[in-house]
C-alpha cells in the first residue's frame, strides 16, 4: 500500500503559499458554500469569509472553526515542521504537536481582511490540474522526481 | 569484466563534474553581480568548449553577460554548454557501463521523418515568457530568490497546462516552481539545492529554445511484455515508467520503455494514483498486476526505444508470462535494442542501464538494503529511489530468485535500483502490480471529490 493522504470532503484545499497558510473549507451546513481561510506567517493574521467576501460568522477576534479545520488539515497535509517553520511559530515546538488546532495558541494576530477572490483563484488554480488529460507521450525529465 | 568494474569513474567525467559545479555557483549567487571568481569560472568553460559549434555564441554571452547585457541568447548559451557537458559526461558513463556489462552502447534507432503536427504559434509565445522567468532567476540567483518574484510565473504555467503541445514542459515546470516555492517560505534563507536547481533550470532552458517539433517515430505491432516499472512523481504530475520486451513479428525481441501520466494535485496519493492512471494506461496496470502480455496494434516508437502508450491500441492477452525468464534473455542478449536518449536529454540522471542479475549472482545484505554483494564485494543500491509501496520492498531481495535493476548513477557513484525481483511466484514484485486492485476504491475518494469540484467551478467560471 501507498502512503494514505488526508481526506479532502471538509477542506478540499490547503496549502503553504505566498506567506500564508491558506485554503478553502466546505460549510458545515450548507454543501452550496465554501469559506475561504487564510493565516499569514510572521504577523500571525488571520481572516475567513465566504466565497463572495461576506466574513465568517463565527469570526470574532480569535480563529473560527474553519480556520481550526484549515490548520489542522495543513499539519496533516505538510505535517507540523513545515507549519511552524512556515508561519514562523517560533514559540511552538513541532515534535510535540499532534493536531493543527494545537498551533493557534501560538498566532498572535488578529482578524485582517483579505480578498476572498486571491485565495478562491488558487482553489481554481489547483483543481485545473485535475482537469489536464493524462498522456501516454514520453517525459523523461521525469527522471528528476523521484519519490 | 563485471558489475564490480564500476567501482571508479572515469577522470574526464569528474573534472566535467568539477567544472559544472564552479557554473553552479553562479547560479546560486546569481548572474546580476559576476565576481571575478565567477568571470574567470565562465572563462575556464568557455575554454573547454573551443573548437566547438557553441564556442562563438558561448563567448559572446560571457562578454555580453560581463557587460550586464540581460538578454535571452546569452542565457540560452550557457544552458547549452552545461547541458553539452552534462551530455558528455552521460556518454562517457554510459561508454563505462556497456564495457563493464559486456554489451554495445544502445542507439538510437534510425527512423525516417515523420509528418506530425507542429506546435501552434501561442508555444512559441508562452516559451518566449518561460524563457524570460529562467533568465529572471538566473539574474537574481537561487539564493537570492523571493517568492513574490517566483509567483507570477504561475499564470504562465497555467497557460502552458491547457496547451497539449507544451505537456512536457507542464510537468517539468510545475515540478520545478512547486520546488522553489516549497524551499522557499515566506522568511528565512534556506540551504538552497544548487546542483539539482540548476539542472532543473537548464532542462527548463533547453525545452524552452524552441517549440517542440514532431518526433520521428514508426508504427509497431506485437506483443508488449512488461517486465520491470518505475513510479515518478512530484506534487503535479505521476508517472509510471514500464519496461518490457516488444516481440514484432520477423525481428528479434527488443526492449522498450513506456510511459503514462496523469497530472494530479499534492493530496493526491496511494491509492488516488491508480485512479489518475487508470484513465490513461489501464489496460497497462491490467498487464502488470496479472502478469500477462498486450497485443499492441499501430502504437508508435520513438528512436530512443519509447512507445507512446495508447489504450485504444493495445490489448491485454489471457496467458501469463513467465517474466522473470523474458527480463533474463531479452537483457542478457547482446544483440537486442535497448531504450536511449535523445542527445539533448542525456544528462547522468537519466542514465538507467536496464541489467538482469541471476539469482546466484547476487545476495542481500542487511534490513536497511543499502548494498548489495555481488560475488561477495559490495555495490551500492539506489536506496533513495525505495518506492513507499508495499508492491515493492526492500524485504523483497532476501531468498529471490534473481532481479531487474536500473544500474544508475547518482551523486557520484554507480548504484543499482531494483525495478522487480522475482521471487519465484507467477508475478514478480514490482510497482504498480497493486494499483489495478484499487482503481476501484478510487470512487468516492478525494480524487472523485475533487474532479466533482472542479466540473463544477471550472465550468461557472468559463
Amino acid at each position: 500500500m501507498l502512503p494514505r493522504a488526508r481526506k479532502v470532503q471538509k477542506v478540499p484545499f490547503v496549502e503553504l503559499y505566498a506567506g500564508r497558510l491558506q485554503g478553502v473549507v466546505s460549510s458545515g451546513s450548507d454543501e452550496e458554500r465554501v469559506y475561504v481561510s487564510y493565516f499569514e506567517a510572521g504577523t500571525g493574521n488571520f481572516y475567513c469569509s465566504t466565497n463572495n467576501n461576506r466574513p465568517c460568522g463565527g469570526l470574532r477576534g480569535s480563529p473560527c472553526k474553519h480556520l481550526i479545520e484549515l490548520i489542522n488539515e495543513g499539519v496533516l497535509q505538510y505535517g507540523p515542521a513545515r507549519v511552524v517553520a512556515y508561519l514562523g511559530l517560533q514559540q511552538a515546538e513541532p515534535d510535540k504537536v499532534k493536531s493543527g488546532a494545537e498551533l493557534v495558541r501560538f498566532i498572535k494576530g488578529g482578524p485582517h481582511k483579505v480578498e476572498a477572490g486571491m485565495v478562491f483563484s488558487r482553489f481554481l488554480t489547483y483543481l485545473q490540474y485535475v482537469s489536464v488529460a493524462p498522456t501516454g507521450v514520453p517525459l523523461p525529465d521525469m527522471a528528476w522526481f523521484v519519490r | 569484466m563485471s558489475l564490480t568494474d564500476l567501482k571508479s569513474v572515469p577522470e574526464p567525467v569528474v573534472q566535467t563534474a568539477e567544472l559544472i559545479g564552479h557554473l553552479d555557483e553562479v547560479f546560486e549567487s546569481g548572474f546580476g553581480r559576476l565576481s571575478s571568481a565567477n568571470l574567470q569560472t565562465l572563462a575556464s568553460l568557455a575554454a573547454s568548449f573551443a573548437g566547438t559549434p557553441l564556442a562563438e555564441p558561448l563567448d559572446a554571452a560571457i562578454a555580453g553577460l560581463g557587460r550586464s547585457e540581460f538578454v535571452d541568447r546569452h542565457f540560452a548559451a550557457i544552458a547549452a554548454a552545461r547541458a553539452a557537458a552534462h551530455g558528455a559526461m552521460h556518454d562517457a558513463l554510459v561508454a563505462q557501463a556497456s564495457v563493464a556489462l559486456g554489451r554495445p552502447r544502445a542507439e538510437l534507432e534510425a527512423l525516417a521523418d515523420t509528418p506530425g503536427q507542429a506546435a501552434p504559434p501561442r508555444a512559441a509565445v508562452l516559451l518566449e515568457s518561460v524563457r524570460q522567468w529562467l533568465m529572471e532567476l538566473a539574474i537574481a540567483g537561487f539564493a537570492n530568490l523571493e517568492v513574490g518574484a517566483l509567483l507570477p510565473f504561475q499564470a504562465t504555467l497555467d497557460a502552458i497546462m491547457a496547451e497539449p503541445a507544451l505537456v512536457r514542459h507542464a510537468a517539468l515546470l510545475s515540478g520545478f516552481l512547486d520546488e522553489l516555492l516549497t524551499v522557499f517560505p515566506a522568511h528565512g534563507k534556506p540551504e538552497v539545492p544548487r546542483l539539482r536547481w540548476a539542472d532543473l533550470w537548464t532542462r527548463s532552458m533547453v525545452l524552452s529554445l524552441a517549440p517542440p517539433t514532431p518526433a520521428a517515430t514508426r508504427e509497431v505491432k506485437g506483443e508488449l511484455r512488461v517486465f520491470a516499472t518505475d513510479l515518478r512523481q512530484h506534487d503535479h504530475v505521476v508517472s509510471l515508467v514500464a519496461f518490457g520486451a516488444l516481440h514484432e513479428a520477423g525481428k528479434p525481441a527488443r526492449v522498450v520503455r513506456t510511459q503514462v501520466s496523469a497530472f494530479k494535485v499534492d493530496v493526491l496519493q496511494g491509492d488516488d494514483l491508480a485512479g489518475l492512471l487508470n484513465e490513461v494506461g489501464g489496460k497497462l496496470l491490467e498487464a502488470i498486476a496479472g502478469g500477462q502480455g498486450l497485443k499492441i496494434s499501430g502504437m508508435l516508437l520513438h528512436a530512443t526505444g519509447d512507445l507512446v502508450w495508447q489504450e485504444a491500441r493495445a490489448e491485454v492477452l489471457p496467458a501469463k508470462l513467465k517474466l522473470a525468464e523474458e527480463a533474463a534473455a531479452v537483457l542478457t542478449s547482446p544483440t537486442a535494442l535497448r531504450p536511449s536518449a535523445r542527445p539533448e536529454d542525456r544528462h547522468p540522471a537519466v542514465v538507467e542501464e536496464l541489467v538482469w542479475l541471476p539469482g546466484d549472482g547476487y545476495a542481500a545484505v542487511g534490513k536497511e538494503a543499502r548494498e548489495l554483494s555481488l560475488g561477495g564485494q559490495p555495490f551500492p543500491l539506489a536506496f533513495e529511489r525505495w518506492p513507499s509501496s508495499d508492491d515493492l520492498l526492500a524485504a523483497d531481495l532476501a531468498g529471490s530468485k534473481g532481479l531487474v535493476a536500473l544500474l544508475r548513477f547518482d551523486g557520484g557513484r554507480w548504484s543499482l535500483q531494483p525495478v522487480m525481483i522475482d521471487k519465484g511466484k507467477p508475478v514478480p514484485r514490482m510497482i504498480g502490480t497493486g494499483l489495478q486492485a484499487v482503481r476501484g476504491k478510487a470512487k468516492g475518494g478525494n480524487l472523485a471529490t475533487l474532479k466533482e469540484r472542479a466540473g463544477k467551478l471550472l465550468r461557472k467560471k468559463s
